[in-house]
């Protein structure tokens, strides 16, 4: 991701947000995966961190992508019903409305981070997703209240 | 003679600022008043011991001590210099002063320490002399006394009542704050009050003789069980100064840090095969007594305690070395092996 | 003190005579303080003492092997207390038989409890222990915060942290044998002292005590610092009764918030 990075700031115009997509294998991922493969042009600034399930992904995760000096964070998953683990998305749902909640408290607010169910039939959900939240980074700057931030050394 | 005003010491605080010393000094912080440093608007607390100790400035709890890059396969070590600024500890008591001593020599035994080093040598020490002591402070049990001016460079006596502080300037660094601080300090008489009283706690030489033989005792179980093994007492203590050493590190660069570690940590010595030497919460604070009192006495001459009391009064559970010490001081008294 | 100590001690000695437990947990005066006392010996009671400055969660001392070593064991312990019990049971951790209830509260002693006699107490006379308006207060003031305030606020709270995990330590509900912070392979919360480190330690203690926190307060007491911990604890057993209606520490069966699931969990900020 560092690379990346520093091919971003180097823009010269504009800000260009970096946001992390930590998504699970068997929805998500295939909804991009057909987004892609259906040519839909979506905006390039999401980074996919594809996981087994959305029970999978830790709130340290989230942590971990602000740390890195993320600009937003996008979770998602398979849709209610739709688990391929059955009820991986229900847990996951728990422990988001917490974090998410705790999150905002500490200073995170909510066009910071993001959550979605996106089934692999919806690719086109997936590109207007990403372009929407894409969007709405752009439109609130550069997150530099970030209190997880990773410190400099 | 050179005074200054009780209601001056924020006053010489900033001076010393603005002479360009980092200025450690006892600052309220909330309700409770945290050694830290000085900026302009903090109240400075000089009848409160402060919650932290002095070791803070000289032993920071975490410090780079090291930066690497890597490219490609290539890997570059970068040398870090440790960032000591000039410092002075402004009101310290003089139980942090004391505790410069053990943090002297374990920081230049076998290795001299670079970091430490640069630090120490930056640092003036300014003692306070104690004119009252709470009912946790037993400097007088481990050596100590409450107007000592071991380690100090000058030191501060409260005079008149508390009214003003007279300046004592002891080497030439405290002879250079005496000077940077020359604008809010006066020239004149004043009546020192007489130093705090100091009861003794423990007798410490019986502990240090018990602790000998006393490795494989029983009574380190029945001492221990109120401990719930945070690191609360170490690392608010002013001699406690085992480190851990960690790297953090992107996929690009990283640095190597220096942080604090703690005995009473399950983890301190636990094995990556998942052994632990010590199992349980009794031989941790074995190792806690017996490195104050009877391991540095045999490698230094000293004790590694210096009675100022910081874990008595933060450990709810009322595991303090001054009671610890007491007990066992009892059951060498009472021939409890 | 309780008027009625003499009580909790007789109820302790004959606990300890019979041989239905080996030890009571329990709390003694030391000077201005008040700290654990642990009591084996029927002629030991009278040490034991309760007020109101009696504010350690002695449930903590469960998760120790020293302790646990020793079980059964009665604990002295008010409505808080007692709800940690009823977490530490609905958690496993705990089973009928291993601990004793002695009830306690501001008034005094209420007698000698089994763990199902402690949740019918609880819930029938301790249903709703009002927190602390200023913490409400606070809280309310915080949330009223911009993000960027909100982001200030919680730096300088934390920025005295020295990462001594005497919150966990003296939290009943951190009774994992290892903890996340622990976890170095890799390592995921930096152990340094530090900003970001300090910052991801809070949110995850925090967010980790959802559904747990029974609002006892030990944490905050424990800490060195004087980092104001109740504040994220309210808050997330605020939201937790929201949005999932429950309160840890009423139900001994309880599953556990994070953890179990319902269908129809609310997800209207999901797109």
């Amino acid at each position: 991701m560092t690379q990346a990075t520093t091919q971003t700031e180097t823009k010269a115009e504009g800000f260009e947000p970096r946001i992390v997509a930590f998504v699970c294998n068997w929805c998500t991922y295939a909804g991009a995966d057909l987004a892609g493969t259906s040519r839909l042009q979506y905006a390039p600034h999401v980074r996919i961190v594809k996981l087994p399930c959305t029970g999978r992904i830790d709130p340290l995760f989230i942590l971990k992508a602000y740390e890195g000096g993320a600009d937003a964070v996008l979770v998602s998953g398979c849709h209610p019903g739709d688990c391929h683990y059955t009820s991986g998305n229900y847990h996951a749902r728990r422990r988001w409305t917490i974090f998410r909640r705790l999150l905002s408290l500490a200073g995170v607010e909510e066009g910071r981070l993001f959550f979605s169910w996106v089934s692999a039939a919806e690719g086109q959900k997936f590109a207007d997703l990403i372009n929407d939240v894409t969007a709405q980074v752009k439109a609130a700057g550069p997150f530099k209240h970030n209190p997880a931030r990773r410190q400099a050394w | 003679m050179k005074t200054l005003e009780a209601t001056k010491l924020a006053d010489l605080a900033a001076a010393l600022t603005a002479a360009g010393y980092r200025v450690i000094a006892p600052c309220q912080r909330g309700d409770q008043v945290h050694l830290e440093c000085y900026q302009a608007g903090k109240t400075l607390r000089a009848d409160v011991i402060p919650v932290n100790s002095a070791k803070d400035a000289l032993f920071p709890r975490s410090e780079v001590i090291g930066r690497y890059r890597f490219e490609g396969n290539e890997f570059e070590t970068v040398p870090v210099a440790p960032q000591a600024g000039k410092t002075v500890l402004l009101a310290v008591r003089p139980c942090d002063a004391a505790a410069l001593a053990p943090l002297d020599a374990v920081f230049n035994w076998d290795y001299k320490d670079e970091f430490y080093n640069a630090h120490r040598d930056a640092t003036t020490v300014v003692a306070l002399a104690c004119t009252a002591a709470d009912d946790q402070c037993f400097c007088t049990s481990v050596g100590g006394s409450p107007d000592s001016t071991a380690n100090a460079d000058a030191v501060l006596r409260p005079a008149d009542g508390g009214k003003r502080f007279i300046l004592e300037s002891l080497t030439d660094k405290g002879q250079a704050i005496a000077a940077a601080g020359q604008a809010v300090l006066t020239e004149g008489q004043a009546q020192a009050d007489p130093p705090a009283q100091v009861a003794p706690a423990f007798d410490s030489a019986a502990v240090t003789a018990w602790a000998k033989d006393g490795f494989d005792s029983p009574l380190w179980k029945e001492l221990s069980l109120a401990c719930m093994g945070c690191g609360a007492c170490a690392y608010t203590c002013p001699t406690c100064h085992c480190f851990d050493i960690q790297d953090e590190a992107t996929r690009r660069e990283g640095v190597r840090l220096r942080n604090w570690d703690a005995c009473g940590f399950g983890l301190f010595t636990k094995h990556a095969g998942g052994h632990n030497p010590r199992h349980d919460q009794a031989s941790r604070w074995r190792q806690r007594v017996m490195h104050k009192f009877a391991y540095f006495p045999e490698r230094f001459e000293m004790l590694a305690c210096t009675g100022c009391g910081r874990c008595g009064r933060l450990c709810g559970n009322g595991m303090s070395i001054r009671e610890v010490c007491s007990q066992i001081e009892q059951a060498a008294q009472a021939g409890v092996k | 003190m309780v008027a009625n100590i003499n009580e909790i001690q007789s109820a302790a000695a004959a606990l300890l005579n019979e041989g239905k437990v080996k030890l009571v947990l329990g709390y003694r005066v030391r000077g201005n303080d008040r700290v654990p006392a642990f009591v084996t010996q029927a002629d030991q009671v009278g040490c034991l003492a309760y007020d109101s400055a009696c504010t350690q969660n002695l449930a903590a001392y469960l998760r120790k092997g020293e302790v646990r070593s020793r079980m059964p064991l009665a604990v002295v312990a008010r409505p808080e207390v007692m709800r940690s019990l009823m977490l530490l049971t609905a958690e496993s951790q705990i089973a009928e038989g291993q601990v004793t209830v002695l009830a306690v509260d501001e008034q005094g002693f209420h007698g000698v409890l089994d763990l199902a006699g402690t949740a019918k107490l609880l819930n029938e006379q301790y249903a709703r222990i009002a927190p602390d308006s200023s913490l409400m207060e606070q809280l309310a003031k915080i949330e009223a915060m911009t993000p960027q305030e909100r982001s200030a606020f919680w730096s300088e709270q934390f920025e005295p942290c020295t990462r001594c995990y005497a919150c966990r330590a003296a939290c009943p509900g951190c009774f994992c044998e290892r903890c996340i912070v622990e976890m170095n392979t890799p390592q995921w919360i930096s152990t340094a002292a530090e900003s970001h480190g300090n910052f991801a330690w809070h949110m995850i203690r925090a967010f980790h005590q959802a559904g747990r926190c029974v609002e006892c307060g030990a944490c905050q007491d424990a800490c060195p610092q004087g980092i104001p911990l109740m504040l994220l604890n309210h808050f997330i057993a605020r939201e937790v009764e929201r949005e999932f209606d429950a309160r840890s520490g009423y139900d001994p069966q309880a599953e556990p918030v994070i953890g179990s699931w319902k269908q129809d969990d609310k997800q209207e900020y999901i797109r």
